[in-house]
């Protein structure tokens, strides 16, 4: 791995990011509406007194933790979108970068622009809700981690059905979250789920980063146990992720797809 | 040798794409590869970049395996075609200057103003590729394929949209750039007149196969079987496609 090709790819986002106003849209726009609406959701709650203090919390900590999985799944799908639509695989991959390059370059600047859009959403809880997440960032940090793994996870995943499958599925980029968001417990804890998706939401690491988010602000303290689960799953996932991916770009090479896909 | 294609074929299920395909190419060579549409040369060219697996045979380059040595070879070959294309909100320079990083090249931007004023495009160095015409998009294709001084550039018809006056100035940069540089060049062109000038062998492909190769004026004989004095690539193209309709 050449850290000069990774940083080409890094820059070449960057130029993407800063002339495409969609990307501005999704880095930015989405965690801040996101934020704005569930704020005045707590804020009419607690108008009627319907709510225990800590649930503003919960709804509001949620929603960010939610912003950053969501955000870094669907940047690391749509980057490799991006060069579909420009007609640059051929570019790209006929030079010396290699796929593994590529894709940490998109790490790189998926990091940063998911934690600019957690810094708005952010920024925007504590001045207009009175929420701060600063306090709970230590203990938040290993779920963080656990969300961002994850979503890298189904990231290299949907990147790999999209190599294989063109643009014809390009929806999955933003949807495949959302198929994922009710079993997530983002909202809700586990046991409000019917019986039946249990297992589903136990599989699932993003499950186990919220259940700990809960406890954290529950005042229940750091959750080791939810953070193992869920470190254990995302190993599960990343090394499934990363043995499809490279399965699928190998047949890509095959089948002729990499020069086909657009 | 510096390039070395031995058996390869490439099969897409049951059709035939490129059907036991042998050439080398000599270090400092123009080779001409020539066919009609869905004869092979660009699925060749895609197996010779490692875009494509072949399903049987090899391609060594600098006499290593593309395979094996992807990294390497490609650090030190480039290749450009007018069928793709760049990000097109970016500008020129600023893609340039991607692909500048990752072919490593040293003093990227005094590197990307020689590129720009070699192909006549320092004007449009600052605009977005999207607001390029299609010549013009050639051209920056051209420059991006020199950018790392390539010993071997693949060129898949580089004049396919341009103009004859800028076509011509294309083909005569070529031709210096092989002269001054050594530069090895794998050409495919539609334009039969301008392979003839410039390359010294041709490997002529028809339904994936490799149907003669030669220099222009062997070519010639061997597709028309008659004695001739010159070269005439266009006869021999026109009797090529005519005969494939008629089967």
């Amino acid at each position: 791995m050449k850290l000069h090709r990774v940083m080409a790819v890094i820059v070449r986002h960057c130029y993407e990011a800063r002339r495409n106003v969609d990307r501005f849209m999704d880095m930015v726009y989405w965690p801040v509406l996101d934020i704005i609406l569930w704020g005045f959701f707590t804020i009419y709650l607690r108008q009627g007194n319907q709510l225990r203090p800590d649930v503003v919390s919960f709804l509001l900590g949620a929603v960010i933790l939610w912003g950053i999985f969501f955000a870094f799944q669907r940047d690391m799908t749509v980057g490799f979108l991006d060069e579909l639509w420009a007609r640059n695989m051929i570019n790209l991959f006929s030079s010396p970068l290699g796929v593994w390059e590529y894709i940490t370059g998109l790490i790189c600047v998926n990091l940063v622009k998911t934690l600019v859009g957690f810094a708005c959403a952010s920024a925007i809880a504590i001045t207009a809700y009175r929420f701060n997440i600063v306090p709970y960032l230590g203990a938040f940090l290993p779920f963080i981690l656990t969300l961002v793994l994850f979503a890298f996870a189904i990231g290299i995943m949907m990147a790999g059905l999209i190599v294989r499958f063109t643009t014809r599925i390009q929806t999955l980029a933003w949807s495949f979250a959302g198929l994922l968001q009710p079993v997530s417990c983002i909202l809700y804890p586990i046991k409000s789920l019917p019986r039946v998706l249990r297992p589903v939401a136990w599989i699932l690491p993003t499950t186990h980063a919220f259940e700990g988010m809960r406890q954290v602000l529950a005042g229940g303290g750091f959750s080791r146990l939810h953070f193992v689960w869920g470190m254990g799953l995302n190993a599960g996932y990343f090394a499934a992720a990363i043995l499809f991916f490279n399965w699928i770009f190998a047949s890509a090479r095959n089948k002729g797809l990499l020069v086909k896909i657009e | 040798m510096l390039v070395e294609v031995n058996h390869l074929t490439k099969r897409f299920g049951k059709f035939t794409a490129v059907n036991d395909v042998s050439f080398g190419i000599e270090p400092g060579e123009i080779i001409g590869m020539l066919g009609p549409n869905g004869a092979g040369k660009t699925t060749t060219i895609h197996m010779i970049l490692g875009l494509i697996t072949p399903s049987e045979g090899e391609v060594r380059i600098f006499g290593h395996d593309i395979r094996t040595h992807r990294e390497e070879i490609l650090q030190a070959i480039n290749f450009t075609s007018p069928y793709v294309a760049f990000p097109y909100r970016l500008t020129v320079l600023e893609n340039l200057l991607v692909f500048a990083r990752l072919y490593n090249v040293p003093r990227r931007r005094e590197k990307i103003d020689a590129m720009l004023e070699m192909f006549g495009i320092t004007d449009l160095r600052d605009k977005p590729v999207a607001r390029l015409s299609s010549g013009e998009n050639t051209r920056v294709g051209l420059a991006k394929a020199m950018l790392n001084d390539p010993r071997l550039l693949l060129l898949d018809e580089p004049t396919a949209y341009l103009d004859p006056e800028i076509a011509w100035q294309v083909k005569e940069l070529m031709m210096r750039v092989q002269r001054e540089n050594g530069t090895t060049i794998l050409y495919t062109s539609h334009n039969m007149a301008e392979v003839e000038q410039m390359c010294s062998r041709i490997v002529f492909l028809n339904h994936g196969r490799v149907i003669a190769q030669g220099s222009p004026i062997e070519i010639t004989q061997a597709i028309l079987k008659e004695e001739r004095d010159e070269p005439a690539l266009e006869e021999v193209f026109l009797r090529v496609v005519r005969e494939r309709i008629s089967a």
